[in-house]
């Protein structure tokens, strides 16, 4: 019998086996339960596409969105309901609420030992100001486009508006309109959107030659109003004649930037591009930053001027451009954008820094560049009080149609440490067009930040 | 309980309701825990003291007989080890009957000599004969039956230490406090049926524990927690669909049935014998016969229909399985007939994998390789096996792509949240929804996941009555195989002690599939959680296998597939 009774141990070993398994669950459980009790379709806390438990309201505390067994209801103002529409998300999940399933598990009241038993709905805090969100919506007066406003030094997110939008509350026939009035109307633009930079791309340029070309200062160029590169015609808007790096910045010489590029060659401009963050994504909140693209070649000169200017094949994300604006006026490094400031008790925002994206001289120099750029071009006037540095462009796209008007710069003031970037689709010159709009937004945000 | 009072005096019935919920929650961990450590201390806390049969008396000294099958030889694995160099390791075989006879056996070309006669295959034995092992001479003397009545006195009375029946009053109030819960949240339409099948499941309790007492069998734990895991898989079934609880209590009733004539049969070890051929034919014409007049269900054509009924007959050659594979010591000294069995298990696995049924497969070949282990004690044996059998896997999976389909989201459920993990992400967000205590039994969502109360039950459990006592449920099953690994040491024959051990690894290995198929860690092959699943056929297997752990049960008057010899032999003299 011994024989036998000696082996019945391996039974012992099964049972060890369901042991050891269950301590590893229990550990798994400890780390993850709360992910797996707030996951996207969790019964307990989801109403289809929709989270049950939560309120969110702006900066100031104003209800942007209340979400409870019941469903959704949205702000009372309408046109704050689409200005917020790519943040929150619609009822039906044809655009997605990816800030609140990211936060999911900070709303719902979960804890280990309770699970969700005494679930609770939070309240989440955004740093948007309804205001500026509402008013950039205004702005853009039925045009595509969007408009973002951060504070570089902490990466509040101040204003996001994507056009077009749609009422929640109303929903409209999309899948039957014809007018294209509702065209990528489900796409969070500033987020996911990339678009051609027209010429606030030369800030990239200008950043590689600054450091690249010791004798940038010293130079100066010639612009006949068109200059011929690689065998073709490369047209300036205008005949500036004898000009300087610093003004052929101011003025977006076409003829400057092309030979400047052409001279750098495409793997400086390329490599300068990665440096800057162009082609990379940023993750924040549950949203991620389409990447741009950036493949300027040396095969052909004529595209390698172009690409140096915006056009060609260079593609930016509108907030990404935002950051790097904010690294322009903060010596080099700006921080990561957050658009959760706090869900009391359970998650307070905290400031990331970005990796510098450039040396501090070279920041420093081209924040002075952009501060010219304002006051000799595009007007003090436009931004009474505050100190702005900024480059507009004018994106060529489809022939035929008007160009997207671009805009990017920032505030270099200790209270109101503000980067900012604008595209208006189809609408024409980015200074024309983007500076009302950036000029009436920012006034908001420093209402907004200048209150306790 | 001020505010108790004010809720009885508003009379809002919904807070009442949600004051007991609150209440239960803690209430079931409690009583499940103290249920686990009471079952736990008199399950493993026990002395093994083996029985006493005998003695084999030399010049040295009186050696004692403490099994039905004792080996004889020099080494020390042996169950009577003889001091003596000329007598060969592995020597003889002493075995008992049930009717009291003893014969001797020789072991390959070992020399035995009866009487100074040398004994050619076997010998029956008597009270007083002289065996020669080498050169070691032995007299075999019987204990009388006074003396063998005294030894018995000495042993430890199962039950003593820990009252059965405080164990089973805990256990009833758990079951009044469910099913009370359960008639609160449930519609009122479901009352009557979960207040009859839990009085009915309570009352068939009461009924086996007065029946074995009326026989003196005083311990309870084994079928205490059968009890308590049937519990759980009631309310499990209250709270998915009540329309299916008189099933369950029926299955459950049957179980019983299972259990009391398989553990009566398992009494006398040569009826046991006789039937194994009959169960081994029986399991493969199960097979066969679900093989050409199954019906297929969730990809698995396991399913036979009779009328309004329908079962699983893999689920019940469970039992043939291990009667087949269970052998007597003189069958093992003599190393033949593994072959059979691995060609046996080859045949039932190959008809289990053409049903598509793989973790019924899996299941089998774990108590395969238990008992080909406790059988042979070659490791290299079953290696062989394992491998040969993985490569006629591999094989079987690449002949049938589809049955690839469940592995598919195996380890990745959360990327395929919507399609192939959706049962896993579903139990896995309701498990820690529940979190330690549980939504309040009956108040869960998971009811609503096919297949929820069957192969997510743990996490149905989880998430009403919260991750403790789902751990306990598992927790309960790991005792009863403890309990198994350290009784089959005392058991009476090898039959009892590999079946017992195949038995338990069969229960365990089912509960590993489908908690770990549950959180994903295997993939999700539809095994049953012994006793808790919703199932008919697992419930009447399940009691079956059970039936094989009362057998190695030899503390004294514990286990009624035990017969008590002294009492017999008193019977059988008047």
């Amino acid at each position: 019998m011994r024989h036998v009774s000696r082996r019945a141990a391996v039974v012992l070993l099964l049972a060890g086996l369901v042991l050891a398994g269950l301590l590893v669950f229990l550990i798994q459980y400890v780390f993850q339960a709360k992910s797996w009790a707030a996951f996207p379709g969790s019964p307990h806390v989801y109403r289809g596409n929709n989270l049950t438990a939560g309120t969110v309201t702006d900066r100031g505390g104003e209800l942007l969105l209340r979400s409870d067994e019941s469903g959704r209801s949205y702000a009372a103002d309408e046109t704050l309901r689409k200005a917020t529409l790519h943040l929150l998300g619609d009822r039906y999940g044809y655009i997605p609420s990816n800030v609140l399933s990211d936060h999911a598990a900070d709303m719902i009241g979960f804890d280990l030992v309770q699970g969700l038993y005494h679930s609770s709905s939070g309240t989440m805090q955004l740093s948007l100001s309804a205001a500026a969100n509402t008013t950039a919506y205004q702005q853009l007066a039925g045009r595509h486009g969007c408009v973002a406003v951060y504070n570089y030094r902490t990466g509040e997110i101040l204003c996001l508006v994507s056009a077009p939008s749609y009422d929640p509350d109303n929903m409209p026939d999309i899948e039957g309109d014809s007018s294209g009035q509702y065209d990528g109307v489900y796409v969070n633009r500033p987020v996911a959107g990339t678009y051609t930079p027209g010429s606030i791309f030369k800030l990239v340029t200008a950043a590689a030659a600054l450091e690249q070309l010791d004798d940038l200062d010293t130079r100066t160029f010639y612009c006949g109003g068109v200059t011929e590169i690689g065998g073709k015609p490369v047209h300036c808007l205008n005949v500036h004649g004898s000009i300087t790096f610093r003004e052929a910045l101011a003025k977006s010489c076409n003829v400057v930037f092309g030979q400047l590029a052409a001279e750098l060659g495409a793997d400086t401009i390329n490599g300068y591009a990665a440096a800057l963050g162009i082609t990379q994504s940023l993750s924040f909140d549950g949203l991620r930053t389409a990447a741009g693209s950036m493949q300027a070649d040396d095969s052909d000169p004529w595209e390698l001027a172009w690409a140096g200017i915006g056009q060609s094949t260079d593609l930016i994300n509108p907030v990404q451009y935002m950051t790097l604006m904010g690294a322009i006026a903060n010596g080099g490094q700006a921080a990561l954008p957050y658009l959760v400031a706090e869900i009391p008790g359970q998650y307070q925002a905290e400031t990331t820094m970005l990796p510098a994206a450039l040396s501090q001289q070279t920041a420093d120099r081209l924040a002075e560049l952009m501060i010219n750029n304002v006051q000799t071009v595009y007007g003090s006037w436009n931004f009474p009080s505050v100190t702005v540095g900024a480059k507009s462009g004018t994106a060529e796209q489809d022939p035929g149609r008007l160009a997207n008007a671009t805009f990017a710069g920032f505030m270099q003031d200790e209270n109101y440490p503000l980067a900012f970037v604008a595209v208006v689709e189809h609408a024409g010159s980015g200074s024309e067009v983007c500076i009302p709009i950036i000029s009436a937004v920012l006034q908001v945000c420093i209402q907004q930040l200048a209150q306790p | 309980m001020e505010q108790l009072t004010e809720i009885l005096a508003s009379g809002d019935y919904a807070a009442f309701v949600g004051l007991f919920t609150g209440l239960t929650r803690y209430l079931f961990p409690l009583l499940a825990l103290l249920i686990l450590v009471r079952c736990a201390r008199s399950l493993l806390a026990f002395q093994t003291e083996p029985e006493l049969w005998a003695y084999l008396v030399s010049e040295q000294a009186r050696l004692p007989v403490t099994h039905w099958e004792n080996t004889i030889g020099s080494a020390g694995s042996c169950d009577i080890q003889l001091p003596d160099e000329q007598a060969a390791r592995l020597h003889g075989v002493l075995t008992r009957y049930d009717d009291g006879s003893w014969t001797i056996a020789p072991v390959g070309s070992a020399q035995i000599q009866c009487n100074q006669q040398p004994v050619d295959r076997m010998e029956e034995l008597h009270d007083g004969d002289l065996l020669t092992m080498g050169q070691t001479d032995l007299l075999f003397e019987l204990l009388t039956p006074v003396e063998q009545q005294a030894a018995r006195m000495q042993r430890t009375r199962a039950g003593r230490d820990v009252s059965p029946g405080l164990t089973l009053l805990l256990l009833t109030v758990f079951q009044v406090f469910t099913a009370m819960q359960l008639m609160m949240v449930k519609e009122s339409a479901a009352a009557l049926p979960i207040a009859v099948s839990f009085a009915a499941l309570c009352g068939m309790m009461w009924g086996l524990f007065v029946l074995m007492r009326l026989i003196r069998r005083h311990a309870f734990e084994v079928e205490t927690i059968a009890f308590f895991l049937s519990t759980i898989g009631l309310a499990v079934i209250a709270s998915d669909d009540p329309s299916d609880l008189s099933k369950q209590v029926i299955a459950i009733a049957m179980g019983l049935v299972v259990f009391l004539f398989l553990g009566w049969a398992l009494r006398d070890l040569n009826r046991a014998r006789a039937v194994r051929y009959l169960a081994a034919a029986a399991g493969v014409a199960l097979l066969a016969f679900n093989l050409l007049f199954g019906k297929e269900i969730n990809g698995a054509k396991n399913w036979i229909y009779i009328g309004p009924f329908s079962f699983q007959p893999s689920e019940l050659v469970k039992i043939c399985f291990i009667l087949a594979g269970a052998s007597t010591m003189d069958r093992l000294v003599a190393r033949r007939n593994l072959w059979l069995f691995i060609a046996y298990t080859g045949v039932c696995c190959g008809c289990l994998a053409l049903m598509n049924d793989f973790g019924t497969a899996l299941i089998f070949f774990t108590a395969f390789v238990v008992i080909a282990l406790l059988r042979s004690g070659s490791f290299a044996t079953i290696a062989l096996v394992c491998a040969g059998t993985g490569l006629a896997g591999g094989l079987a999976v690449s002949f049938r792509p589809y049955a690839l389909r469940r592995f598919a989201s195996w380890r990745h459920v959360w990327d395929d949240a919507l399609d192939g993990g959706y049962q896993q992400t579903r139990a896995l967000m309701c498990l820690a929804s529940g979190g330690l205590f549980g939504l309040g039994v009956g108040n869960g969502w998971l009811k609503y996941v096919a297949a929820s109360d069957t192969d997510l039950v743990f996490a149905f459990v989880a998430e009403e009555w919260g991750l403790l006592v789902a751990v306990m449920m598992m927790l309960f099953v790991v005792l009863l195989a403890a309990f198994a690994a350290r009784a089959a040491s005392v058991s009476r024959s090898s039959f009892y002690a590999i079946s017992a051990c195949a038995a338990m690894s069969m229960l365990l290995v089912g509960a590993i599939f489908n908690v770990f198929g549950t959180v994903d860690y295997l993939p999700l092959t539809g095994v049953t959680f012994p006793f808790v699943s919703n199932g008919g056929s697992s419930m009447i297997s399940a009691w079956g296998l059970l039936a094989f752990v009362k057998g190695a049960d030899t503390r004294r008057g514990a286990s009624f597939a035990i017969r008590d010899p002294a009492r017999h032999r008193k019977g059988a003299a008047a």
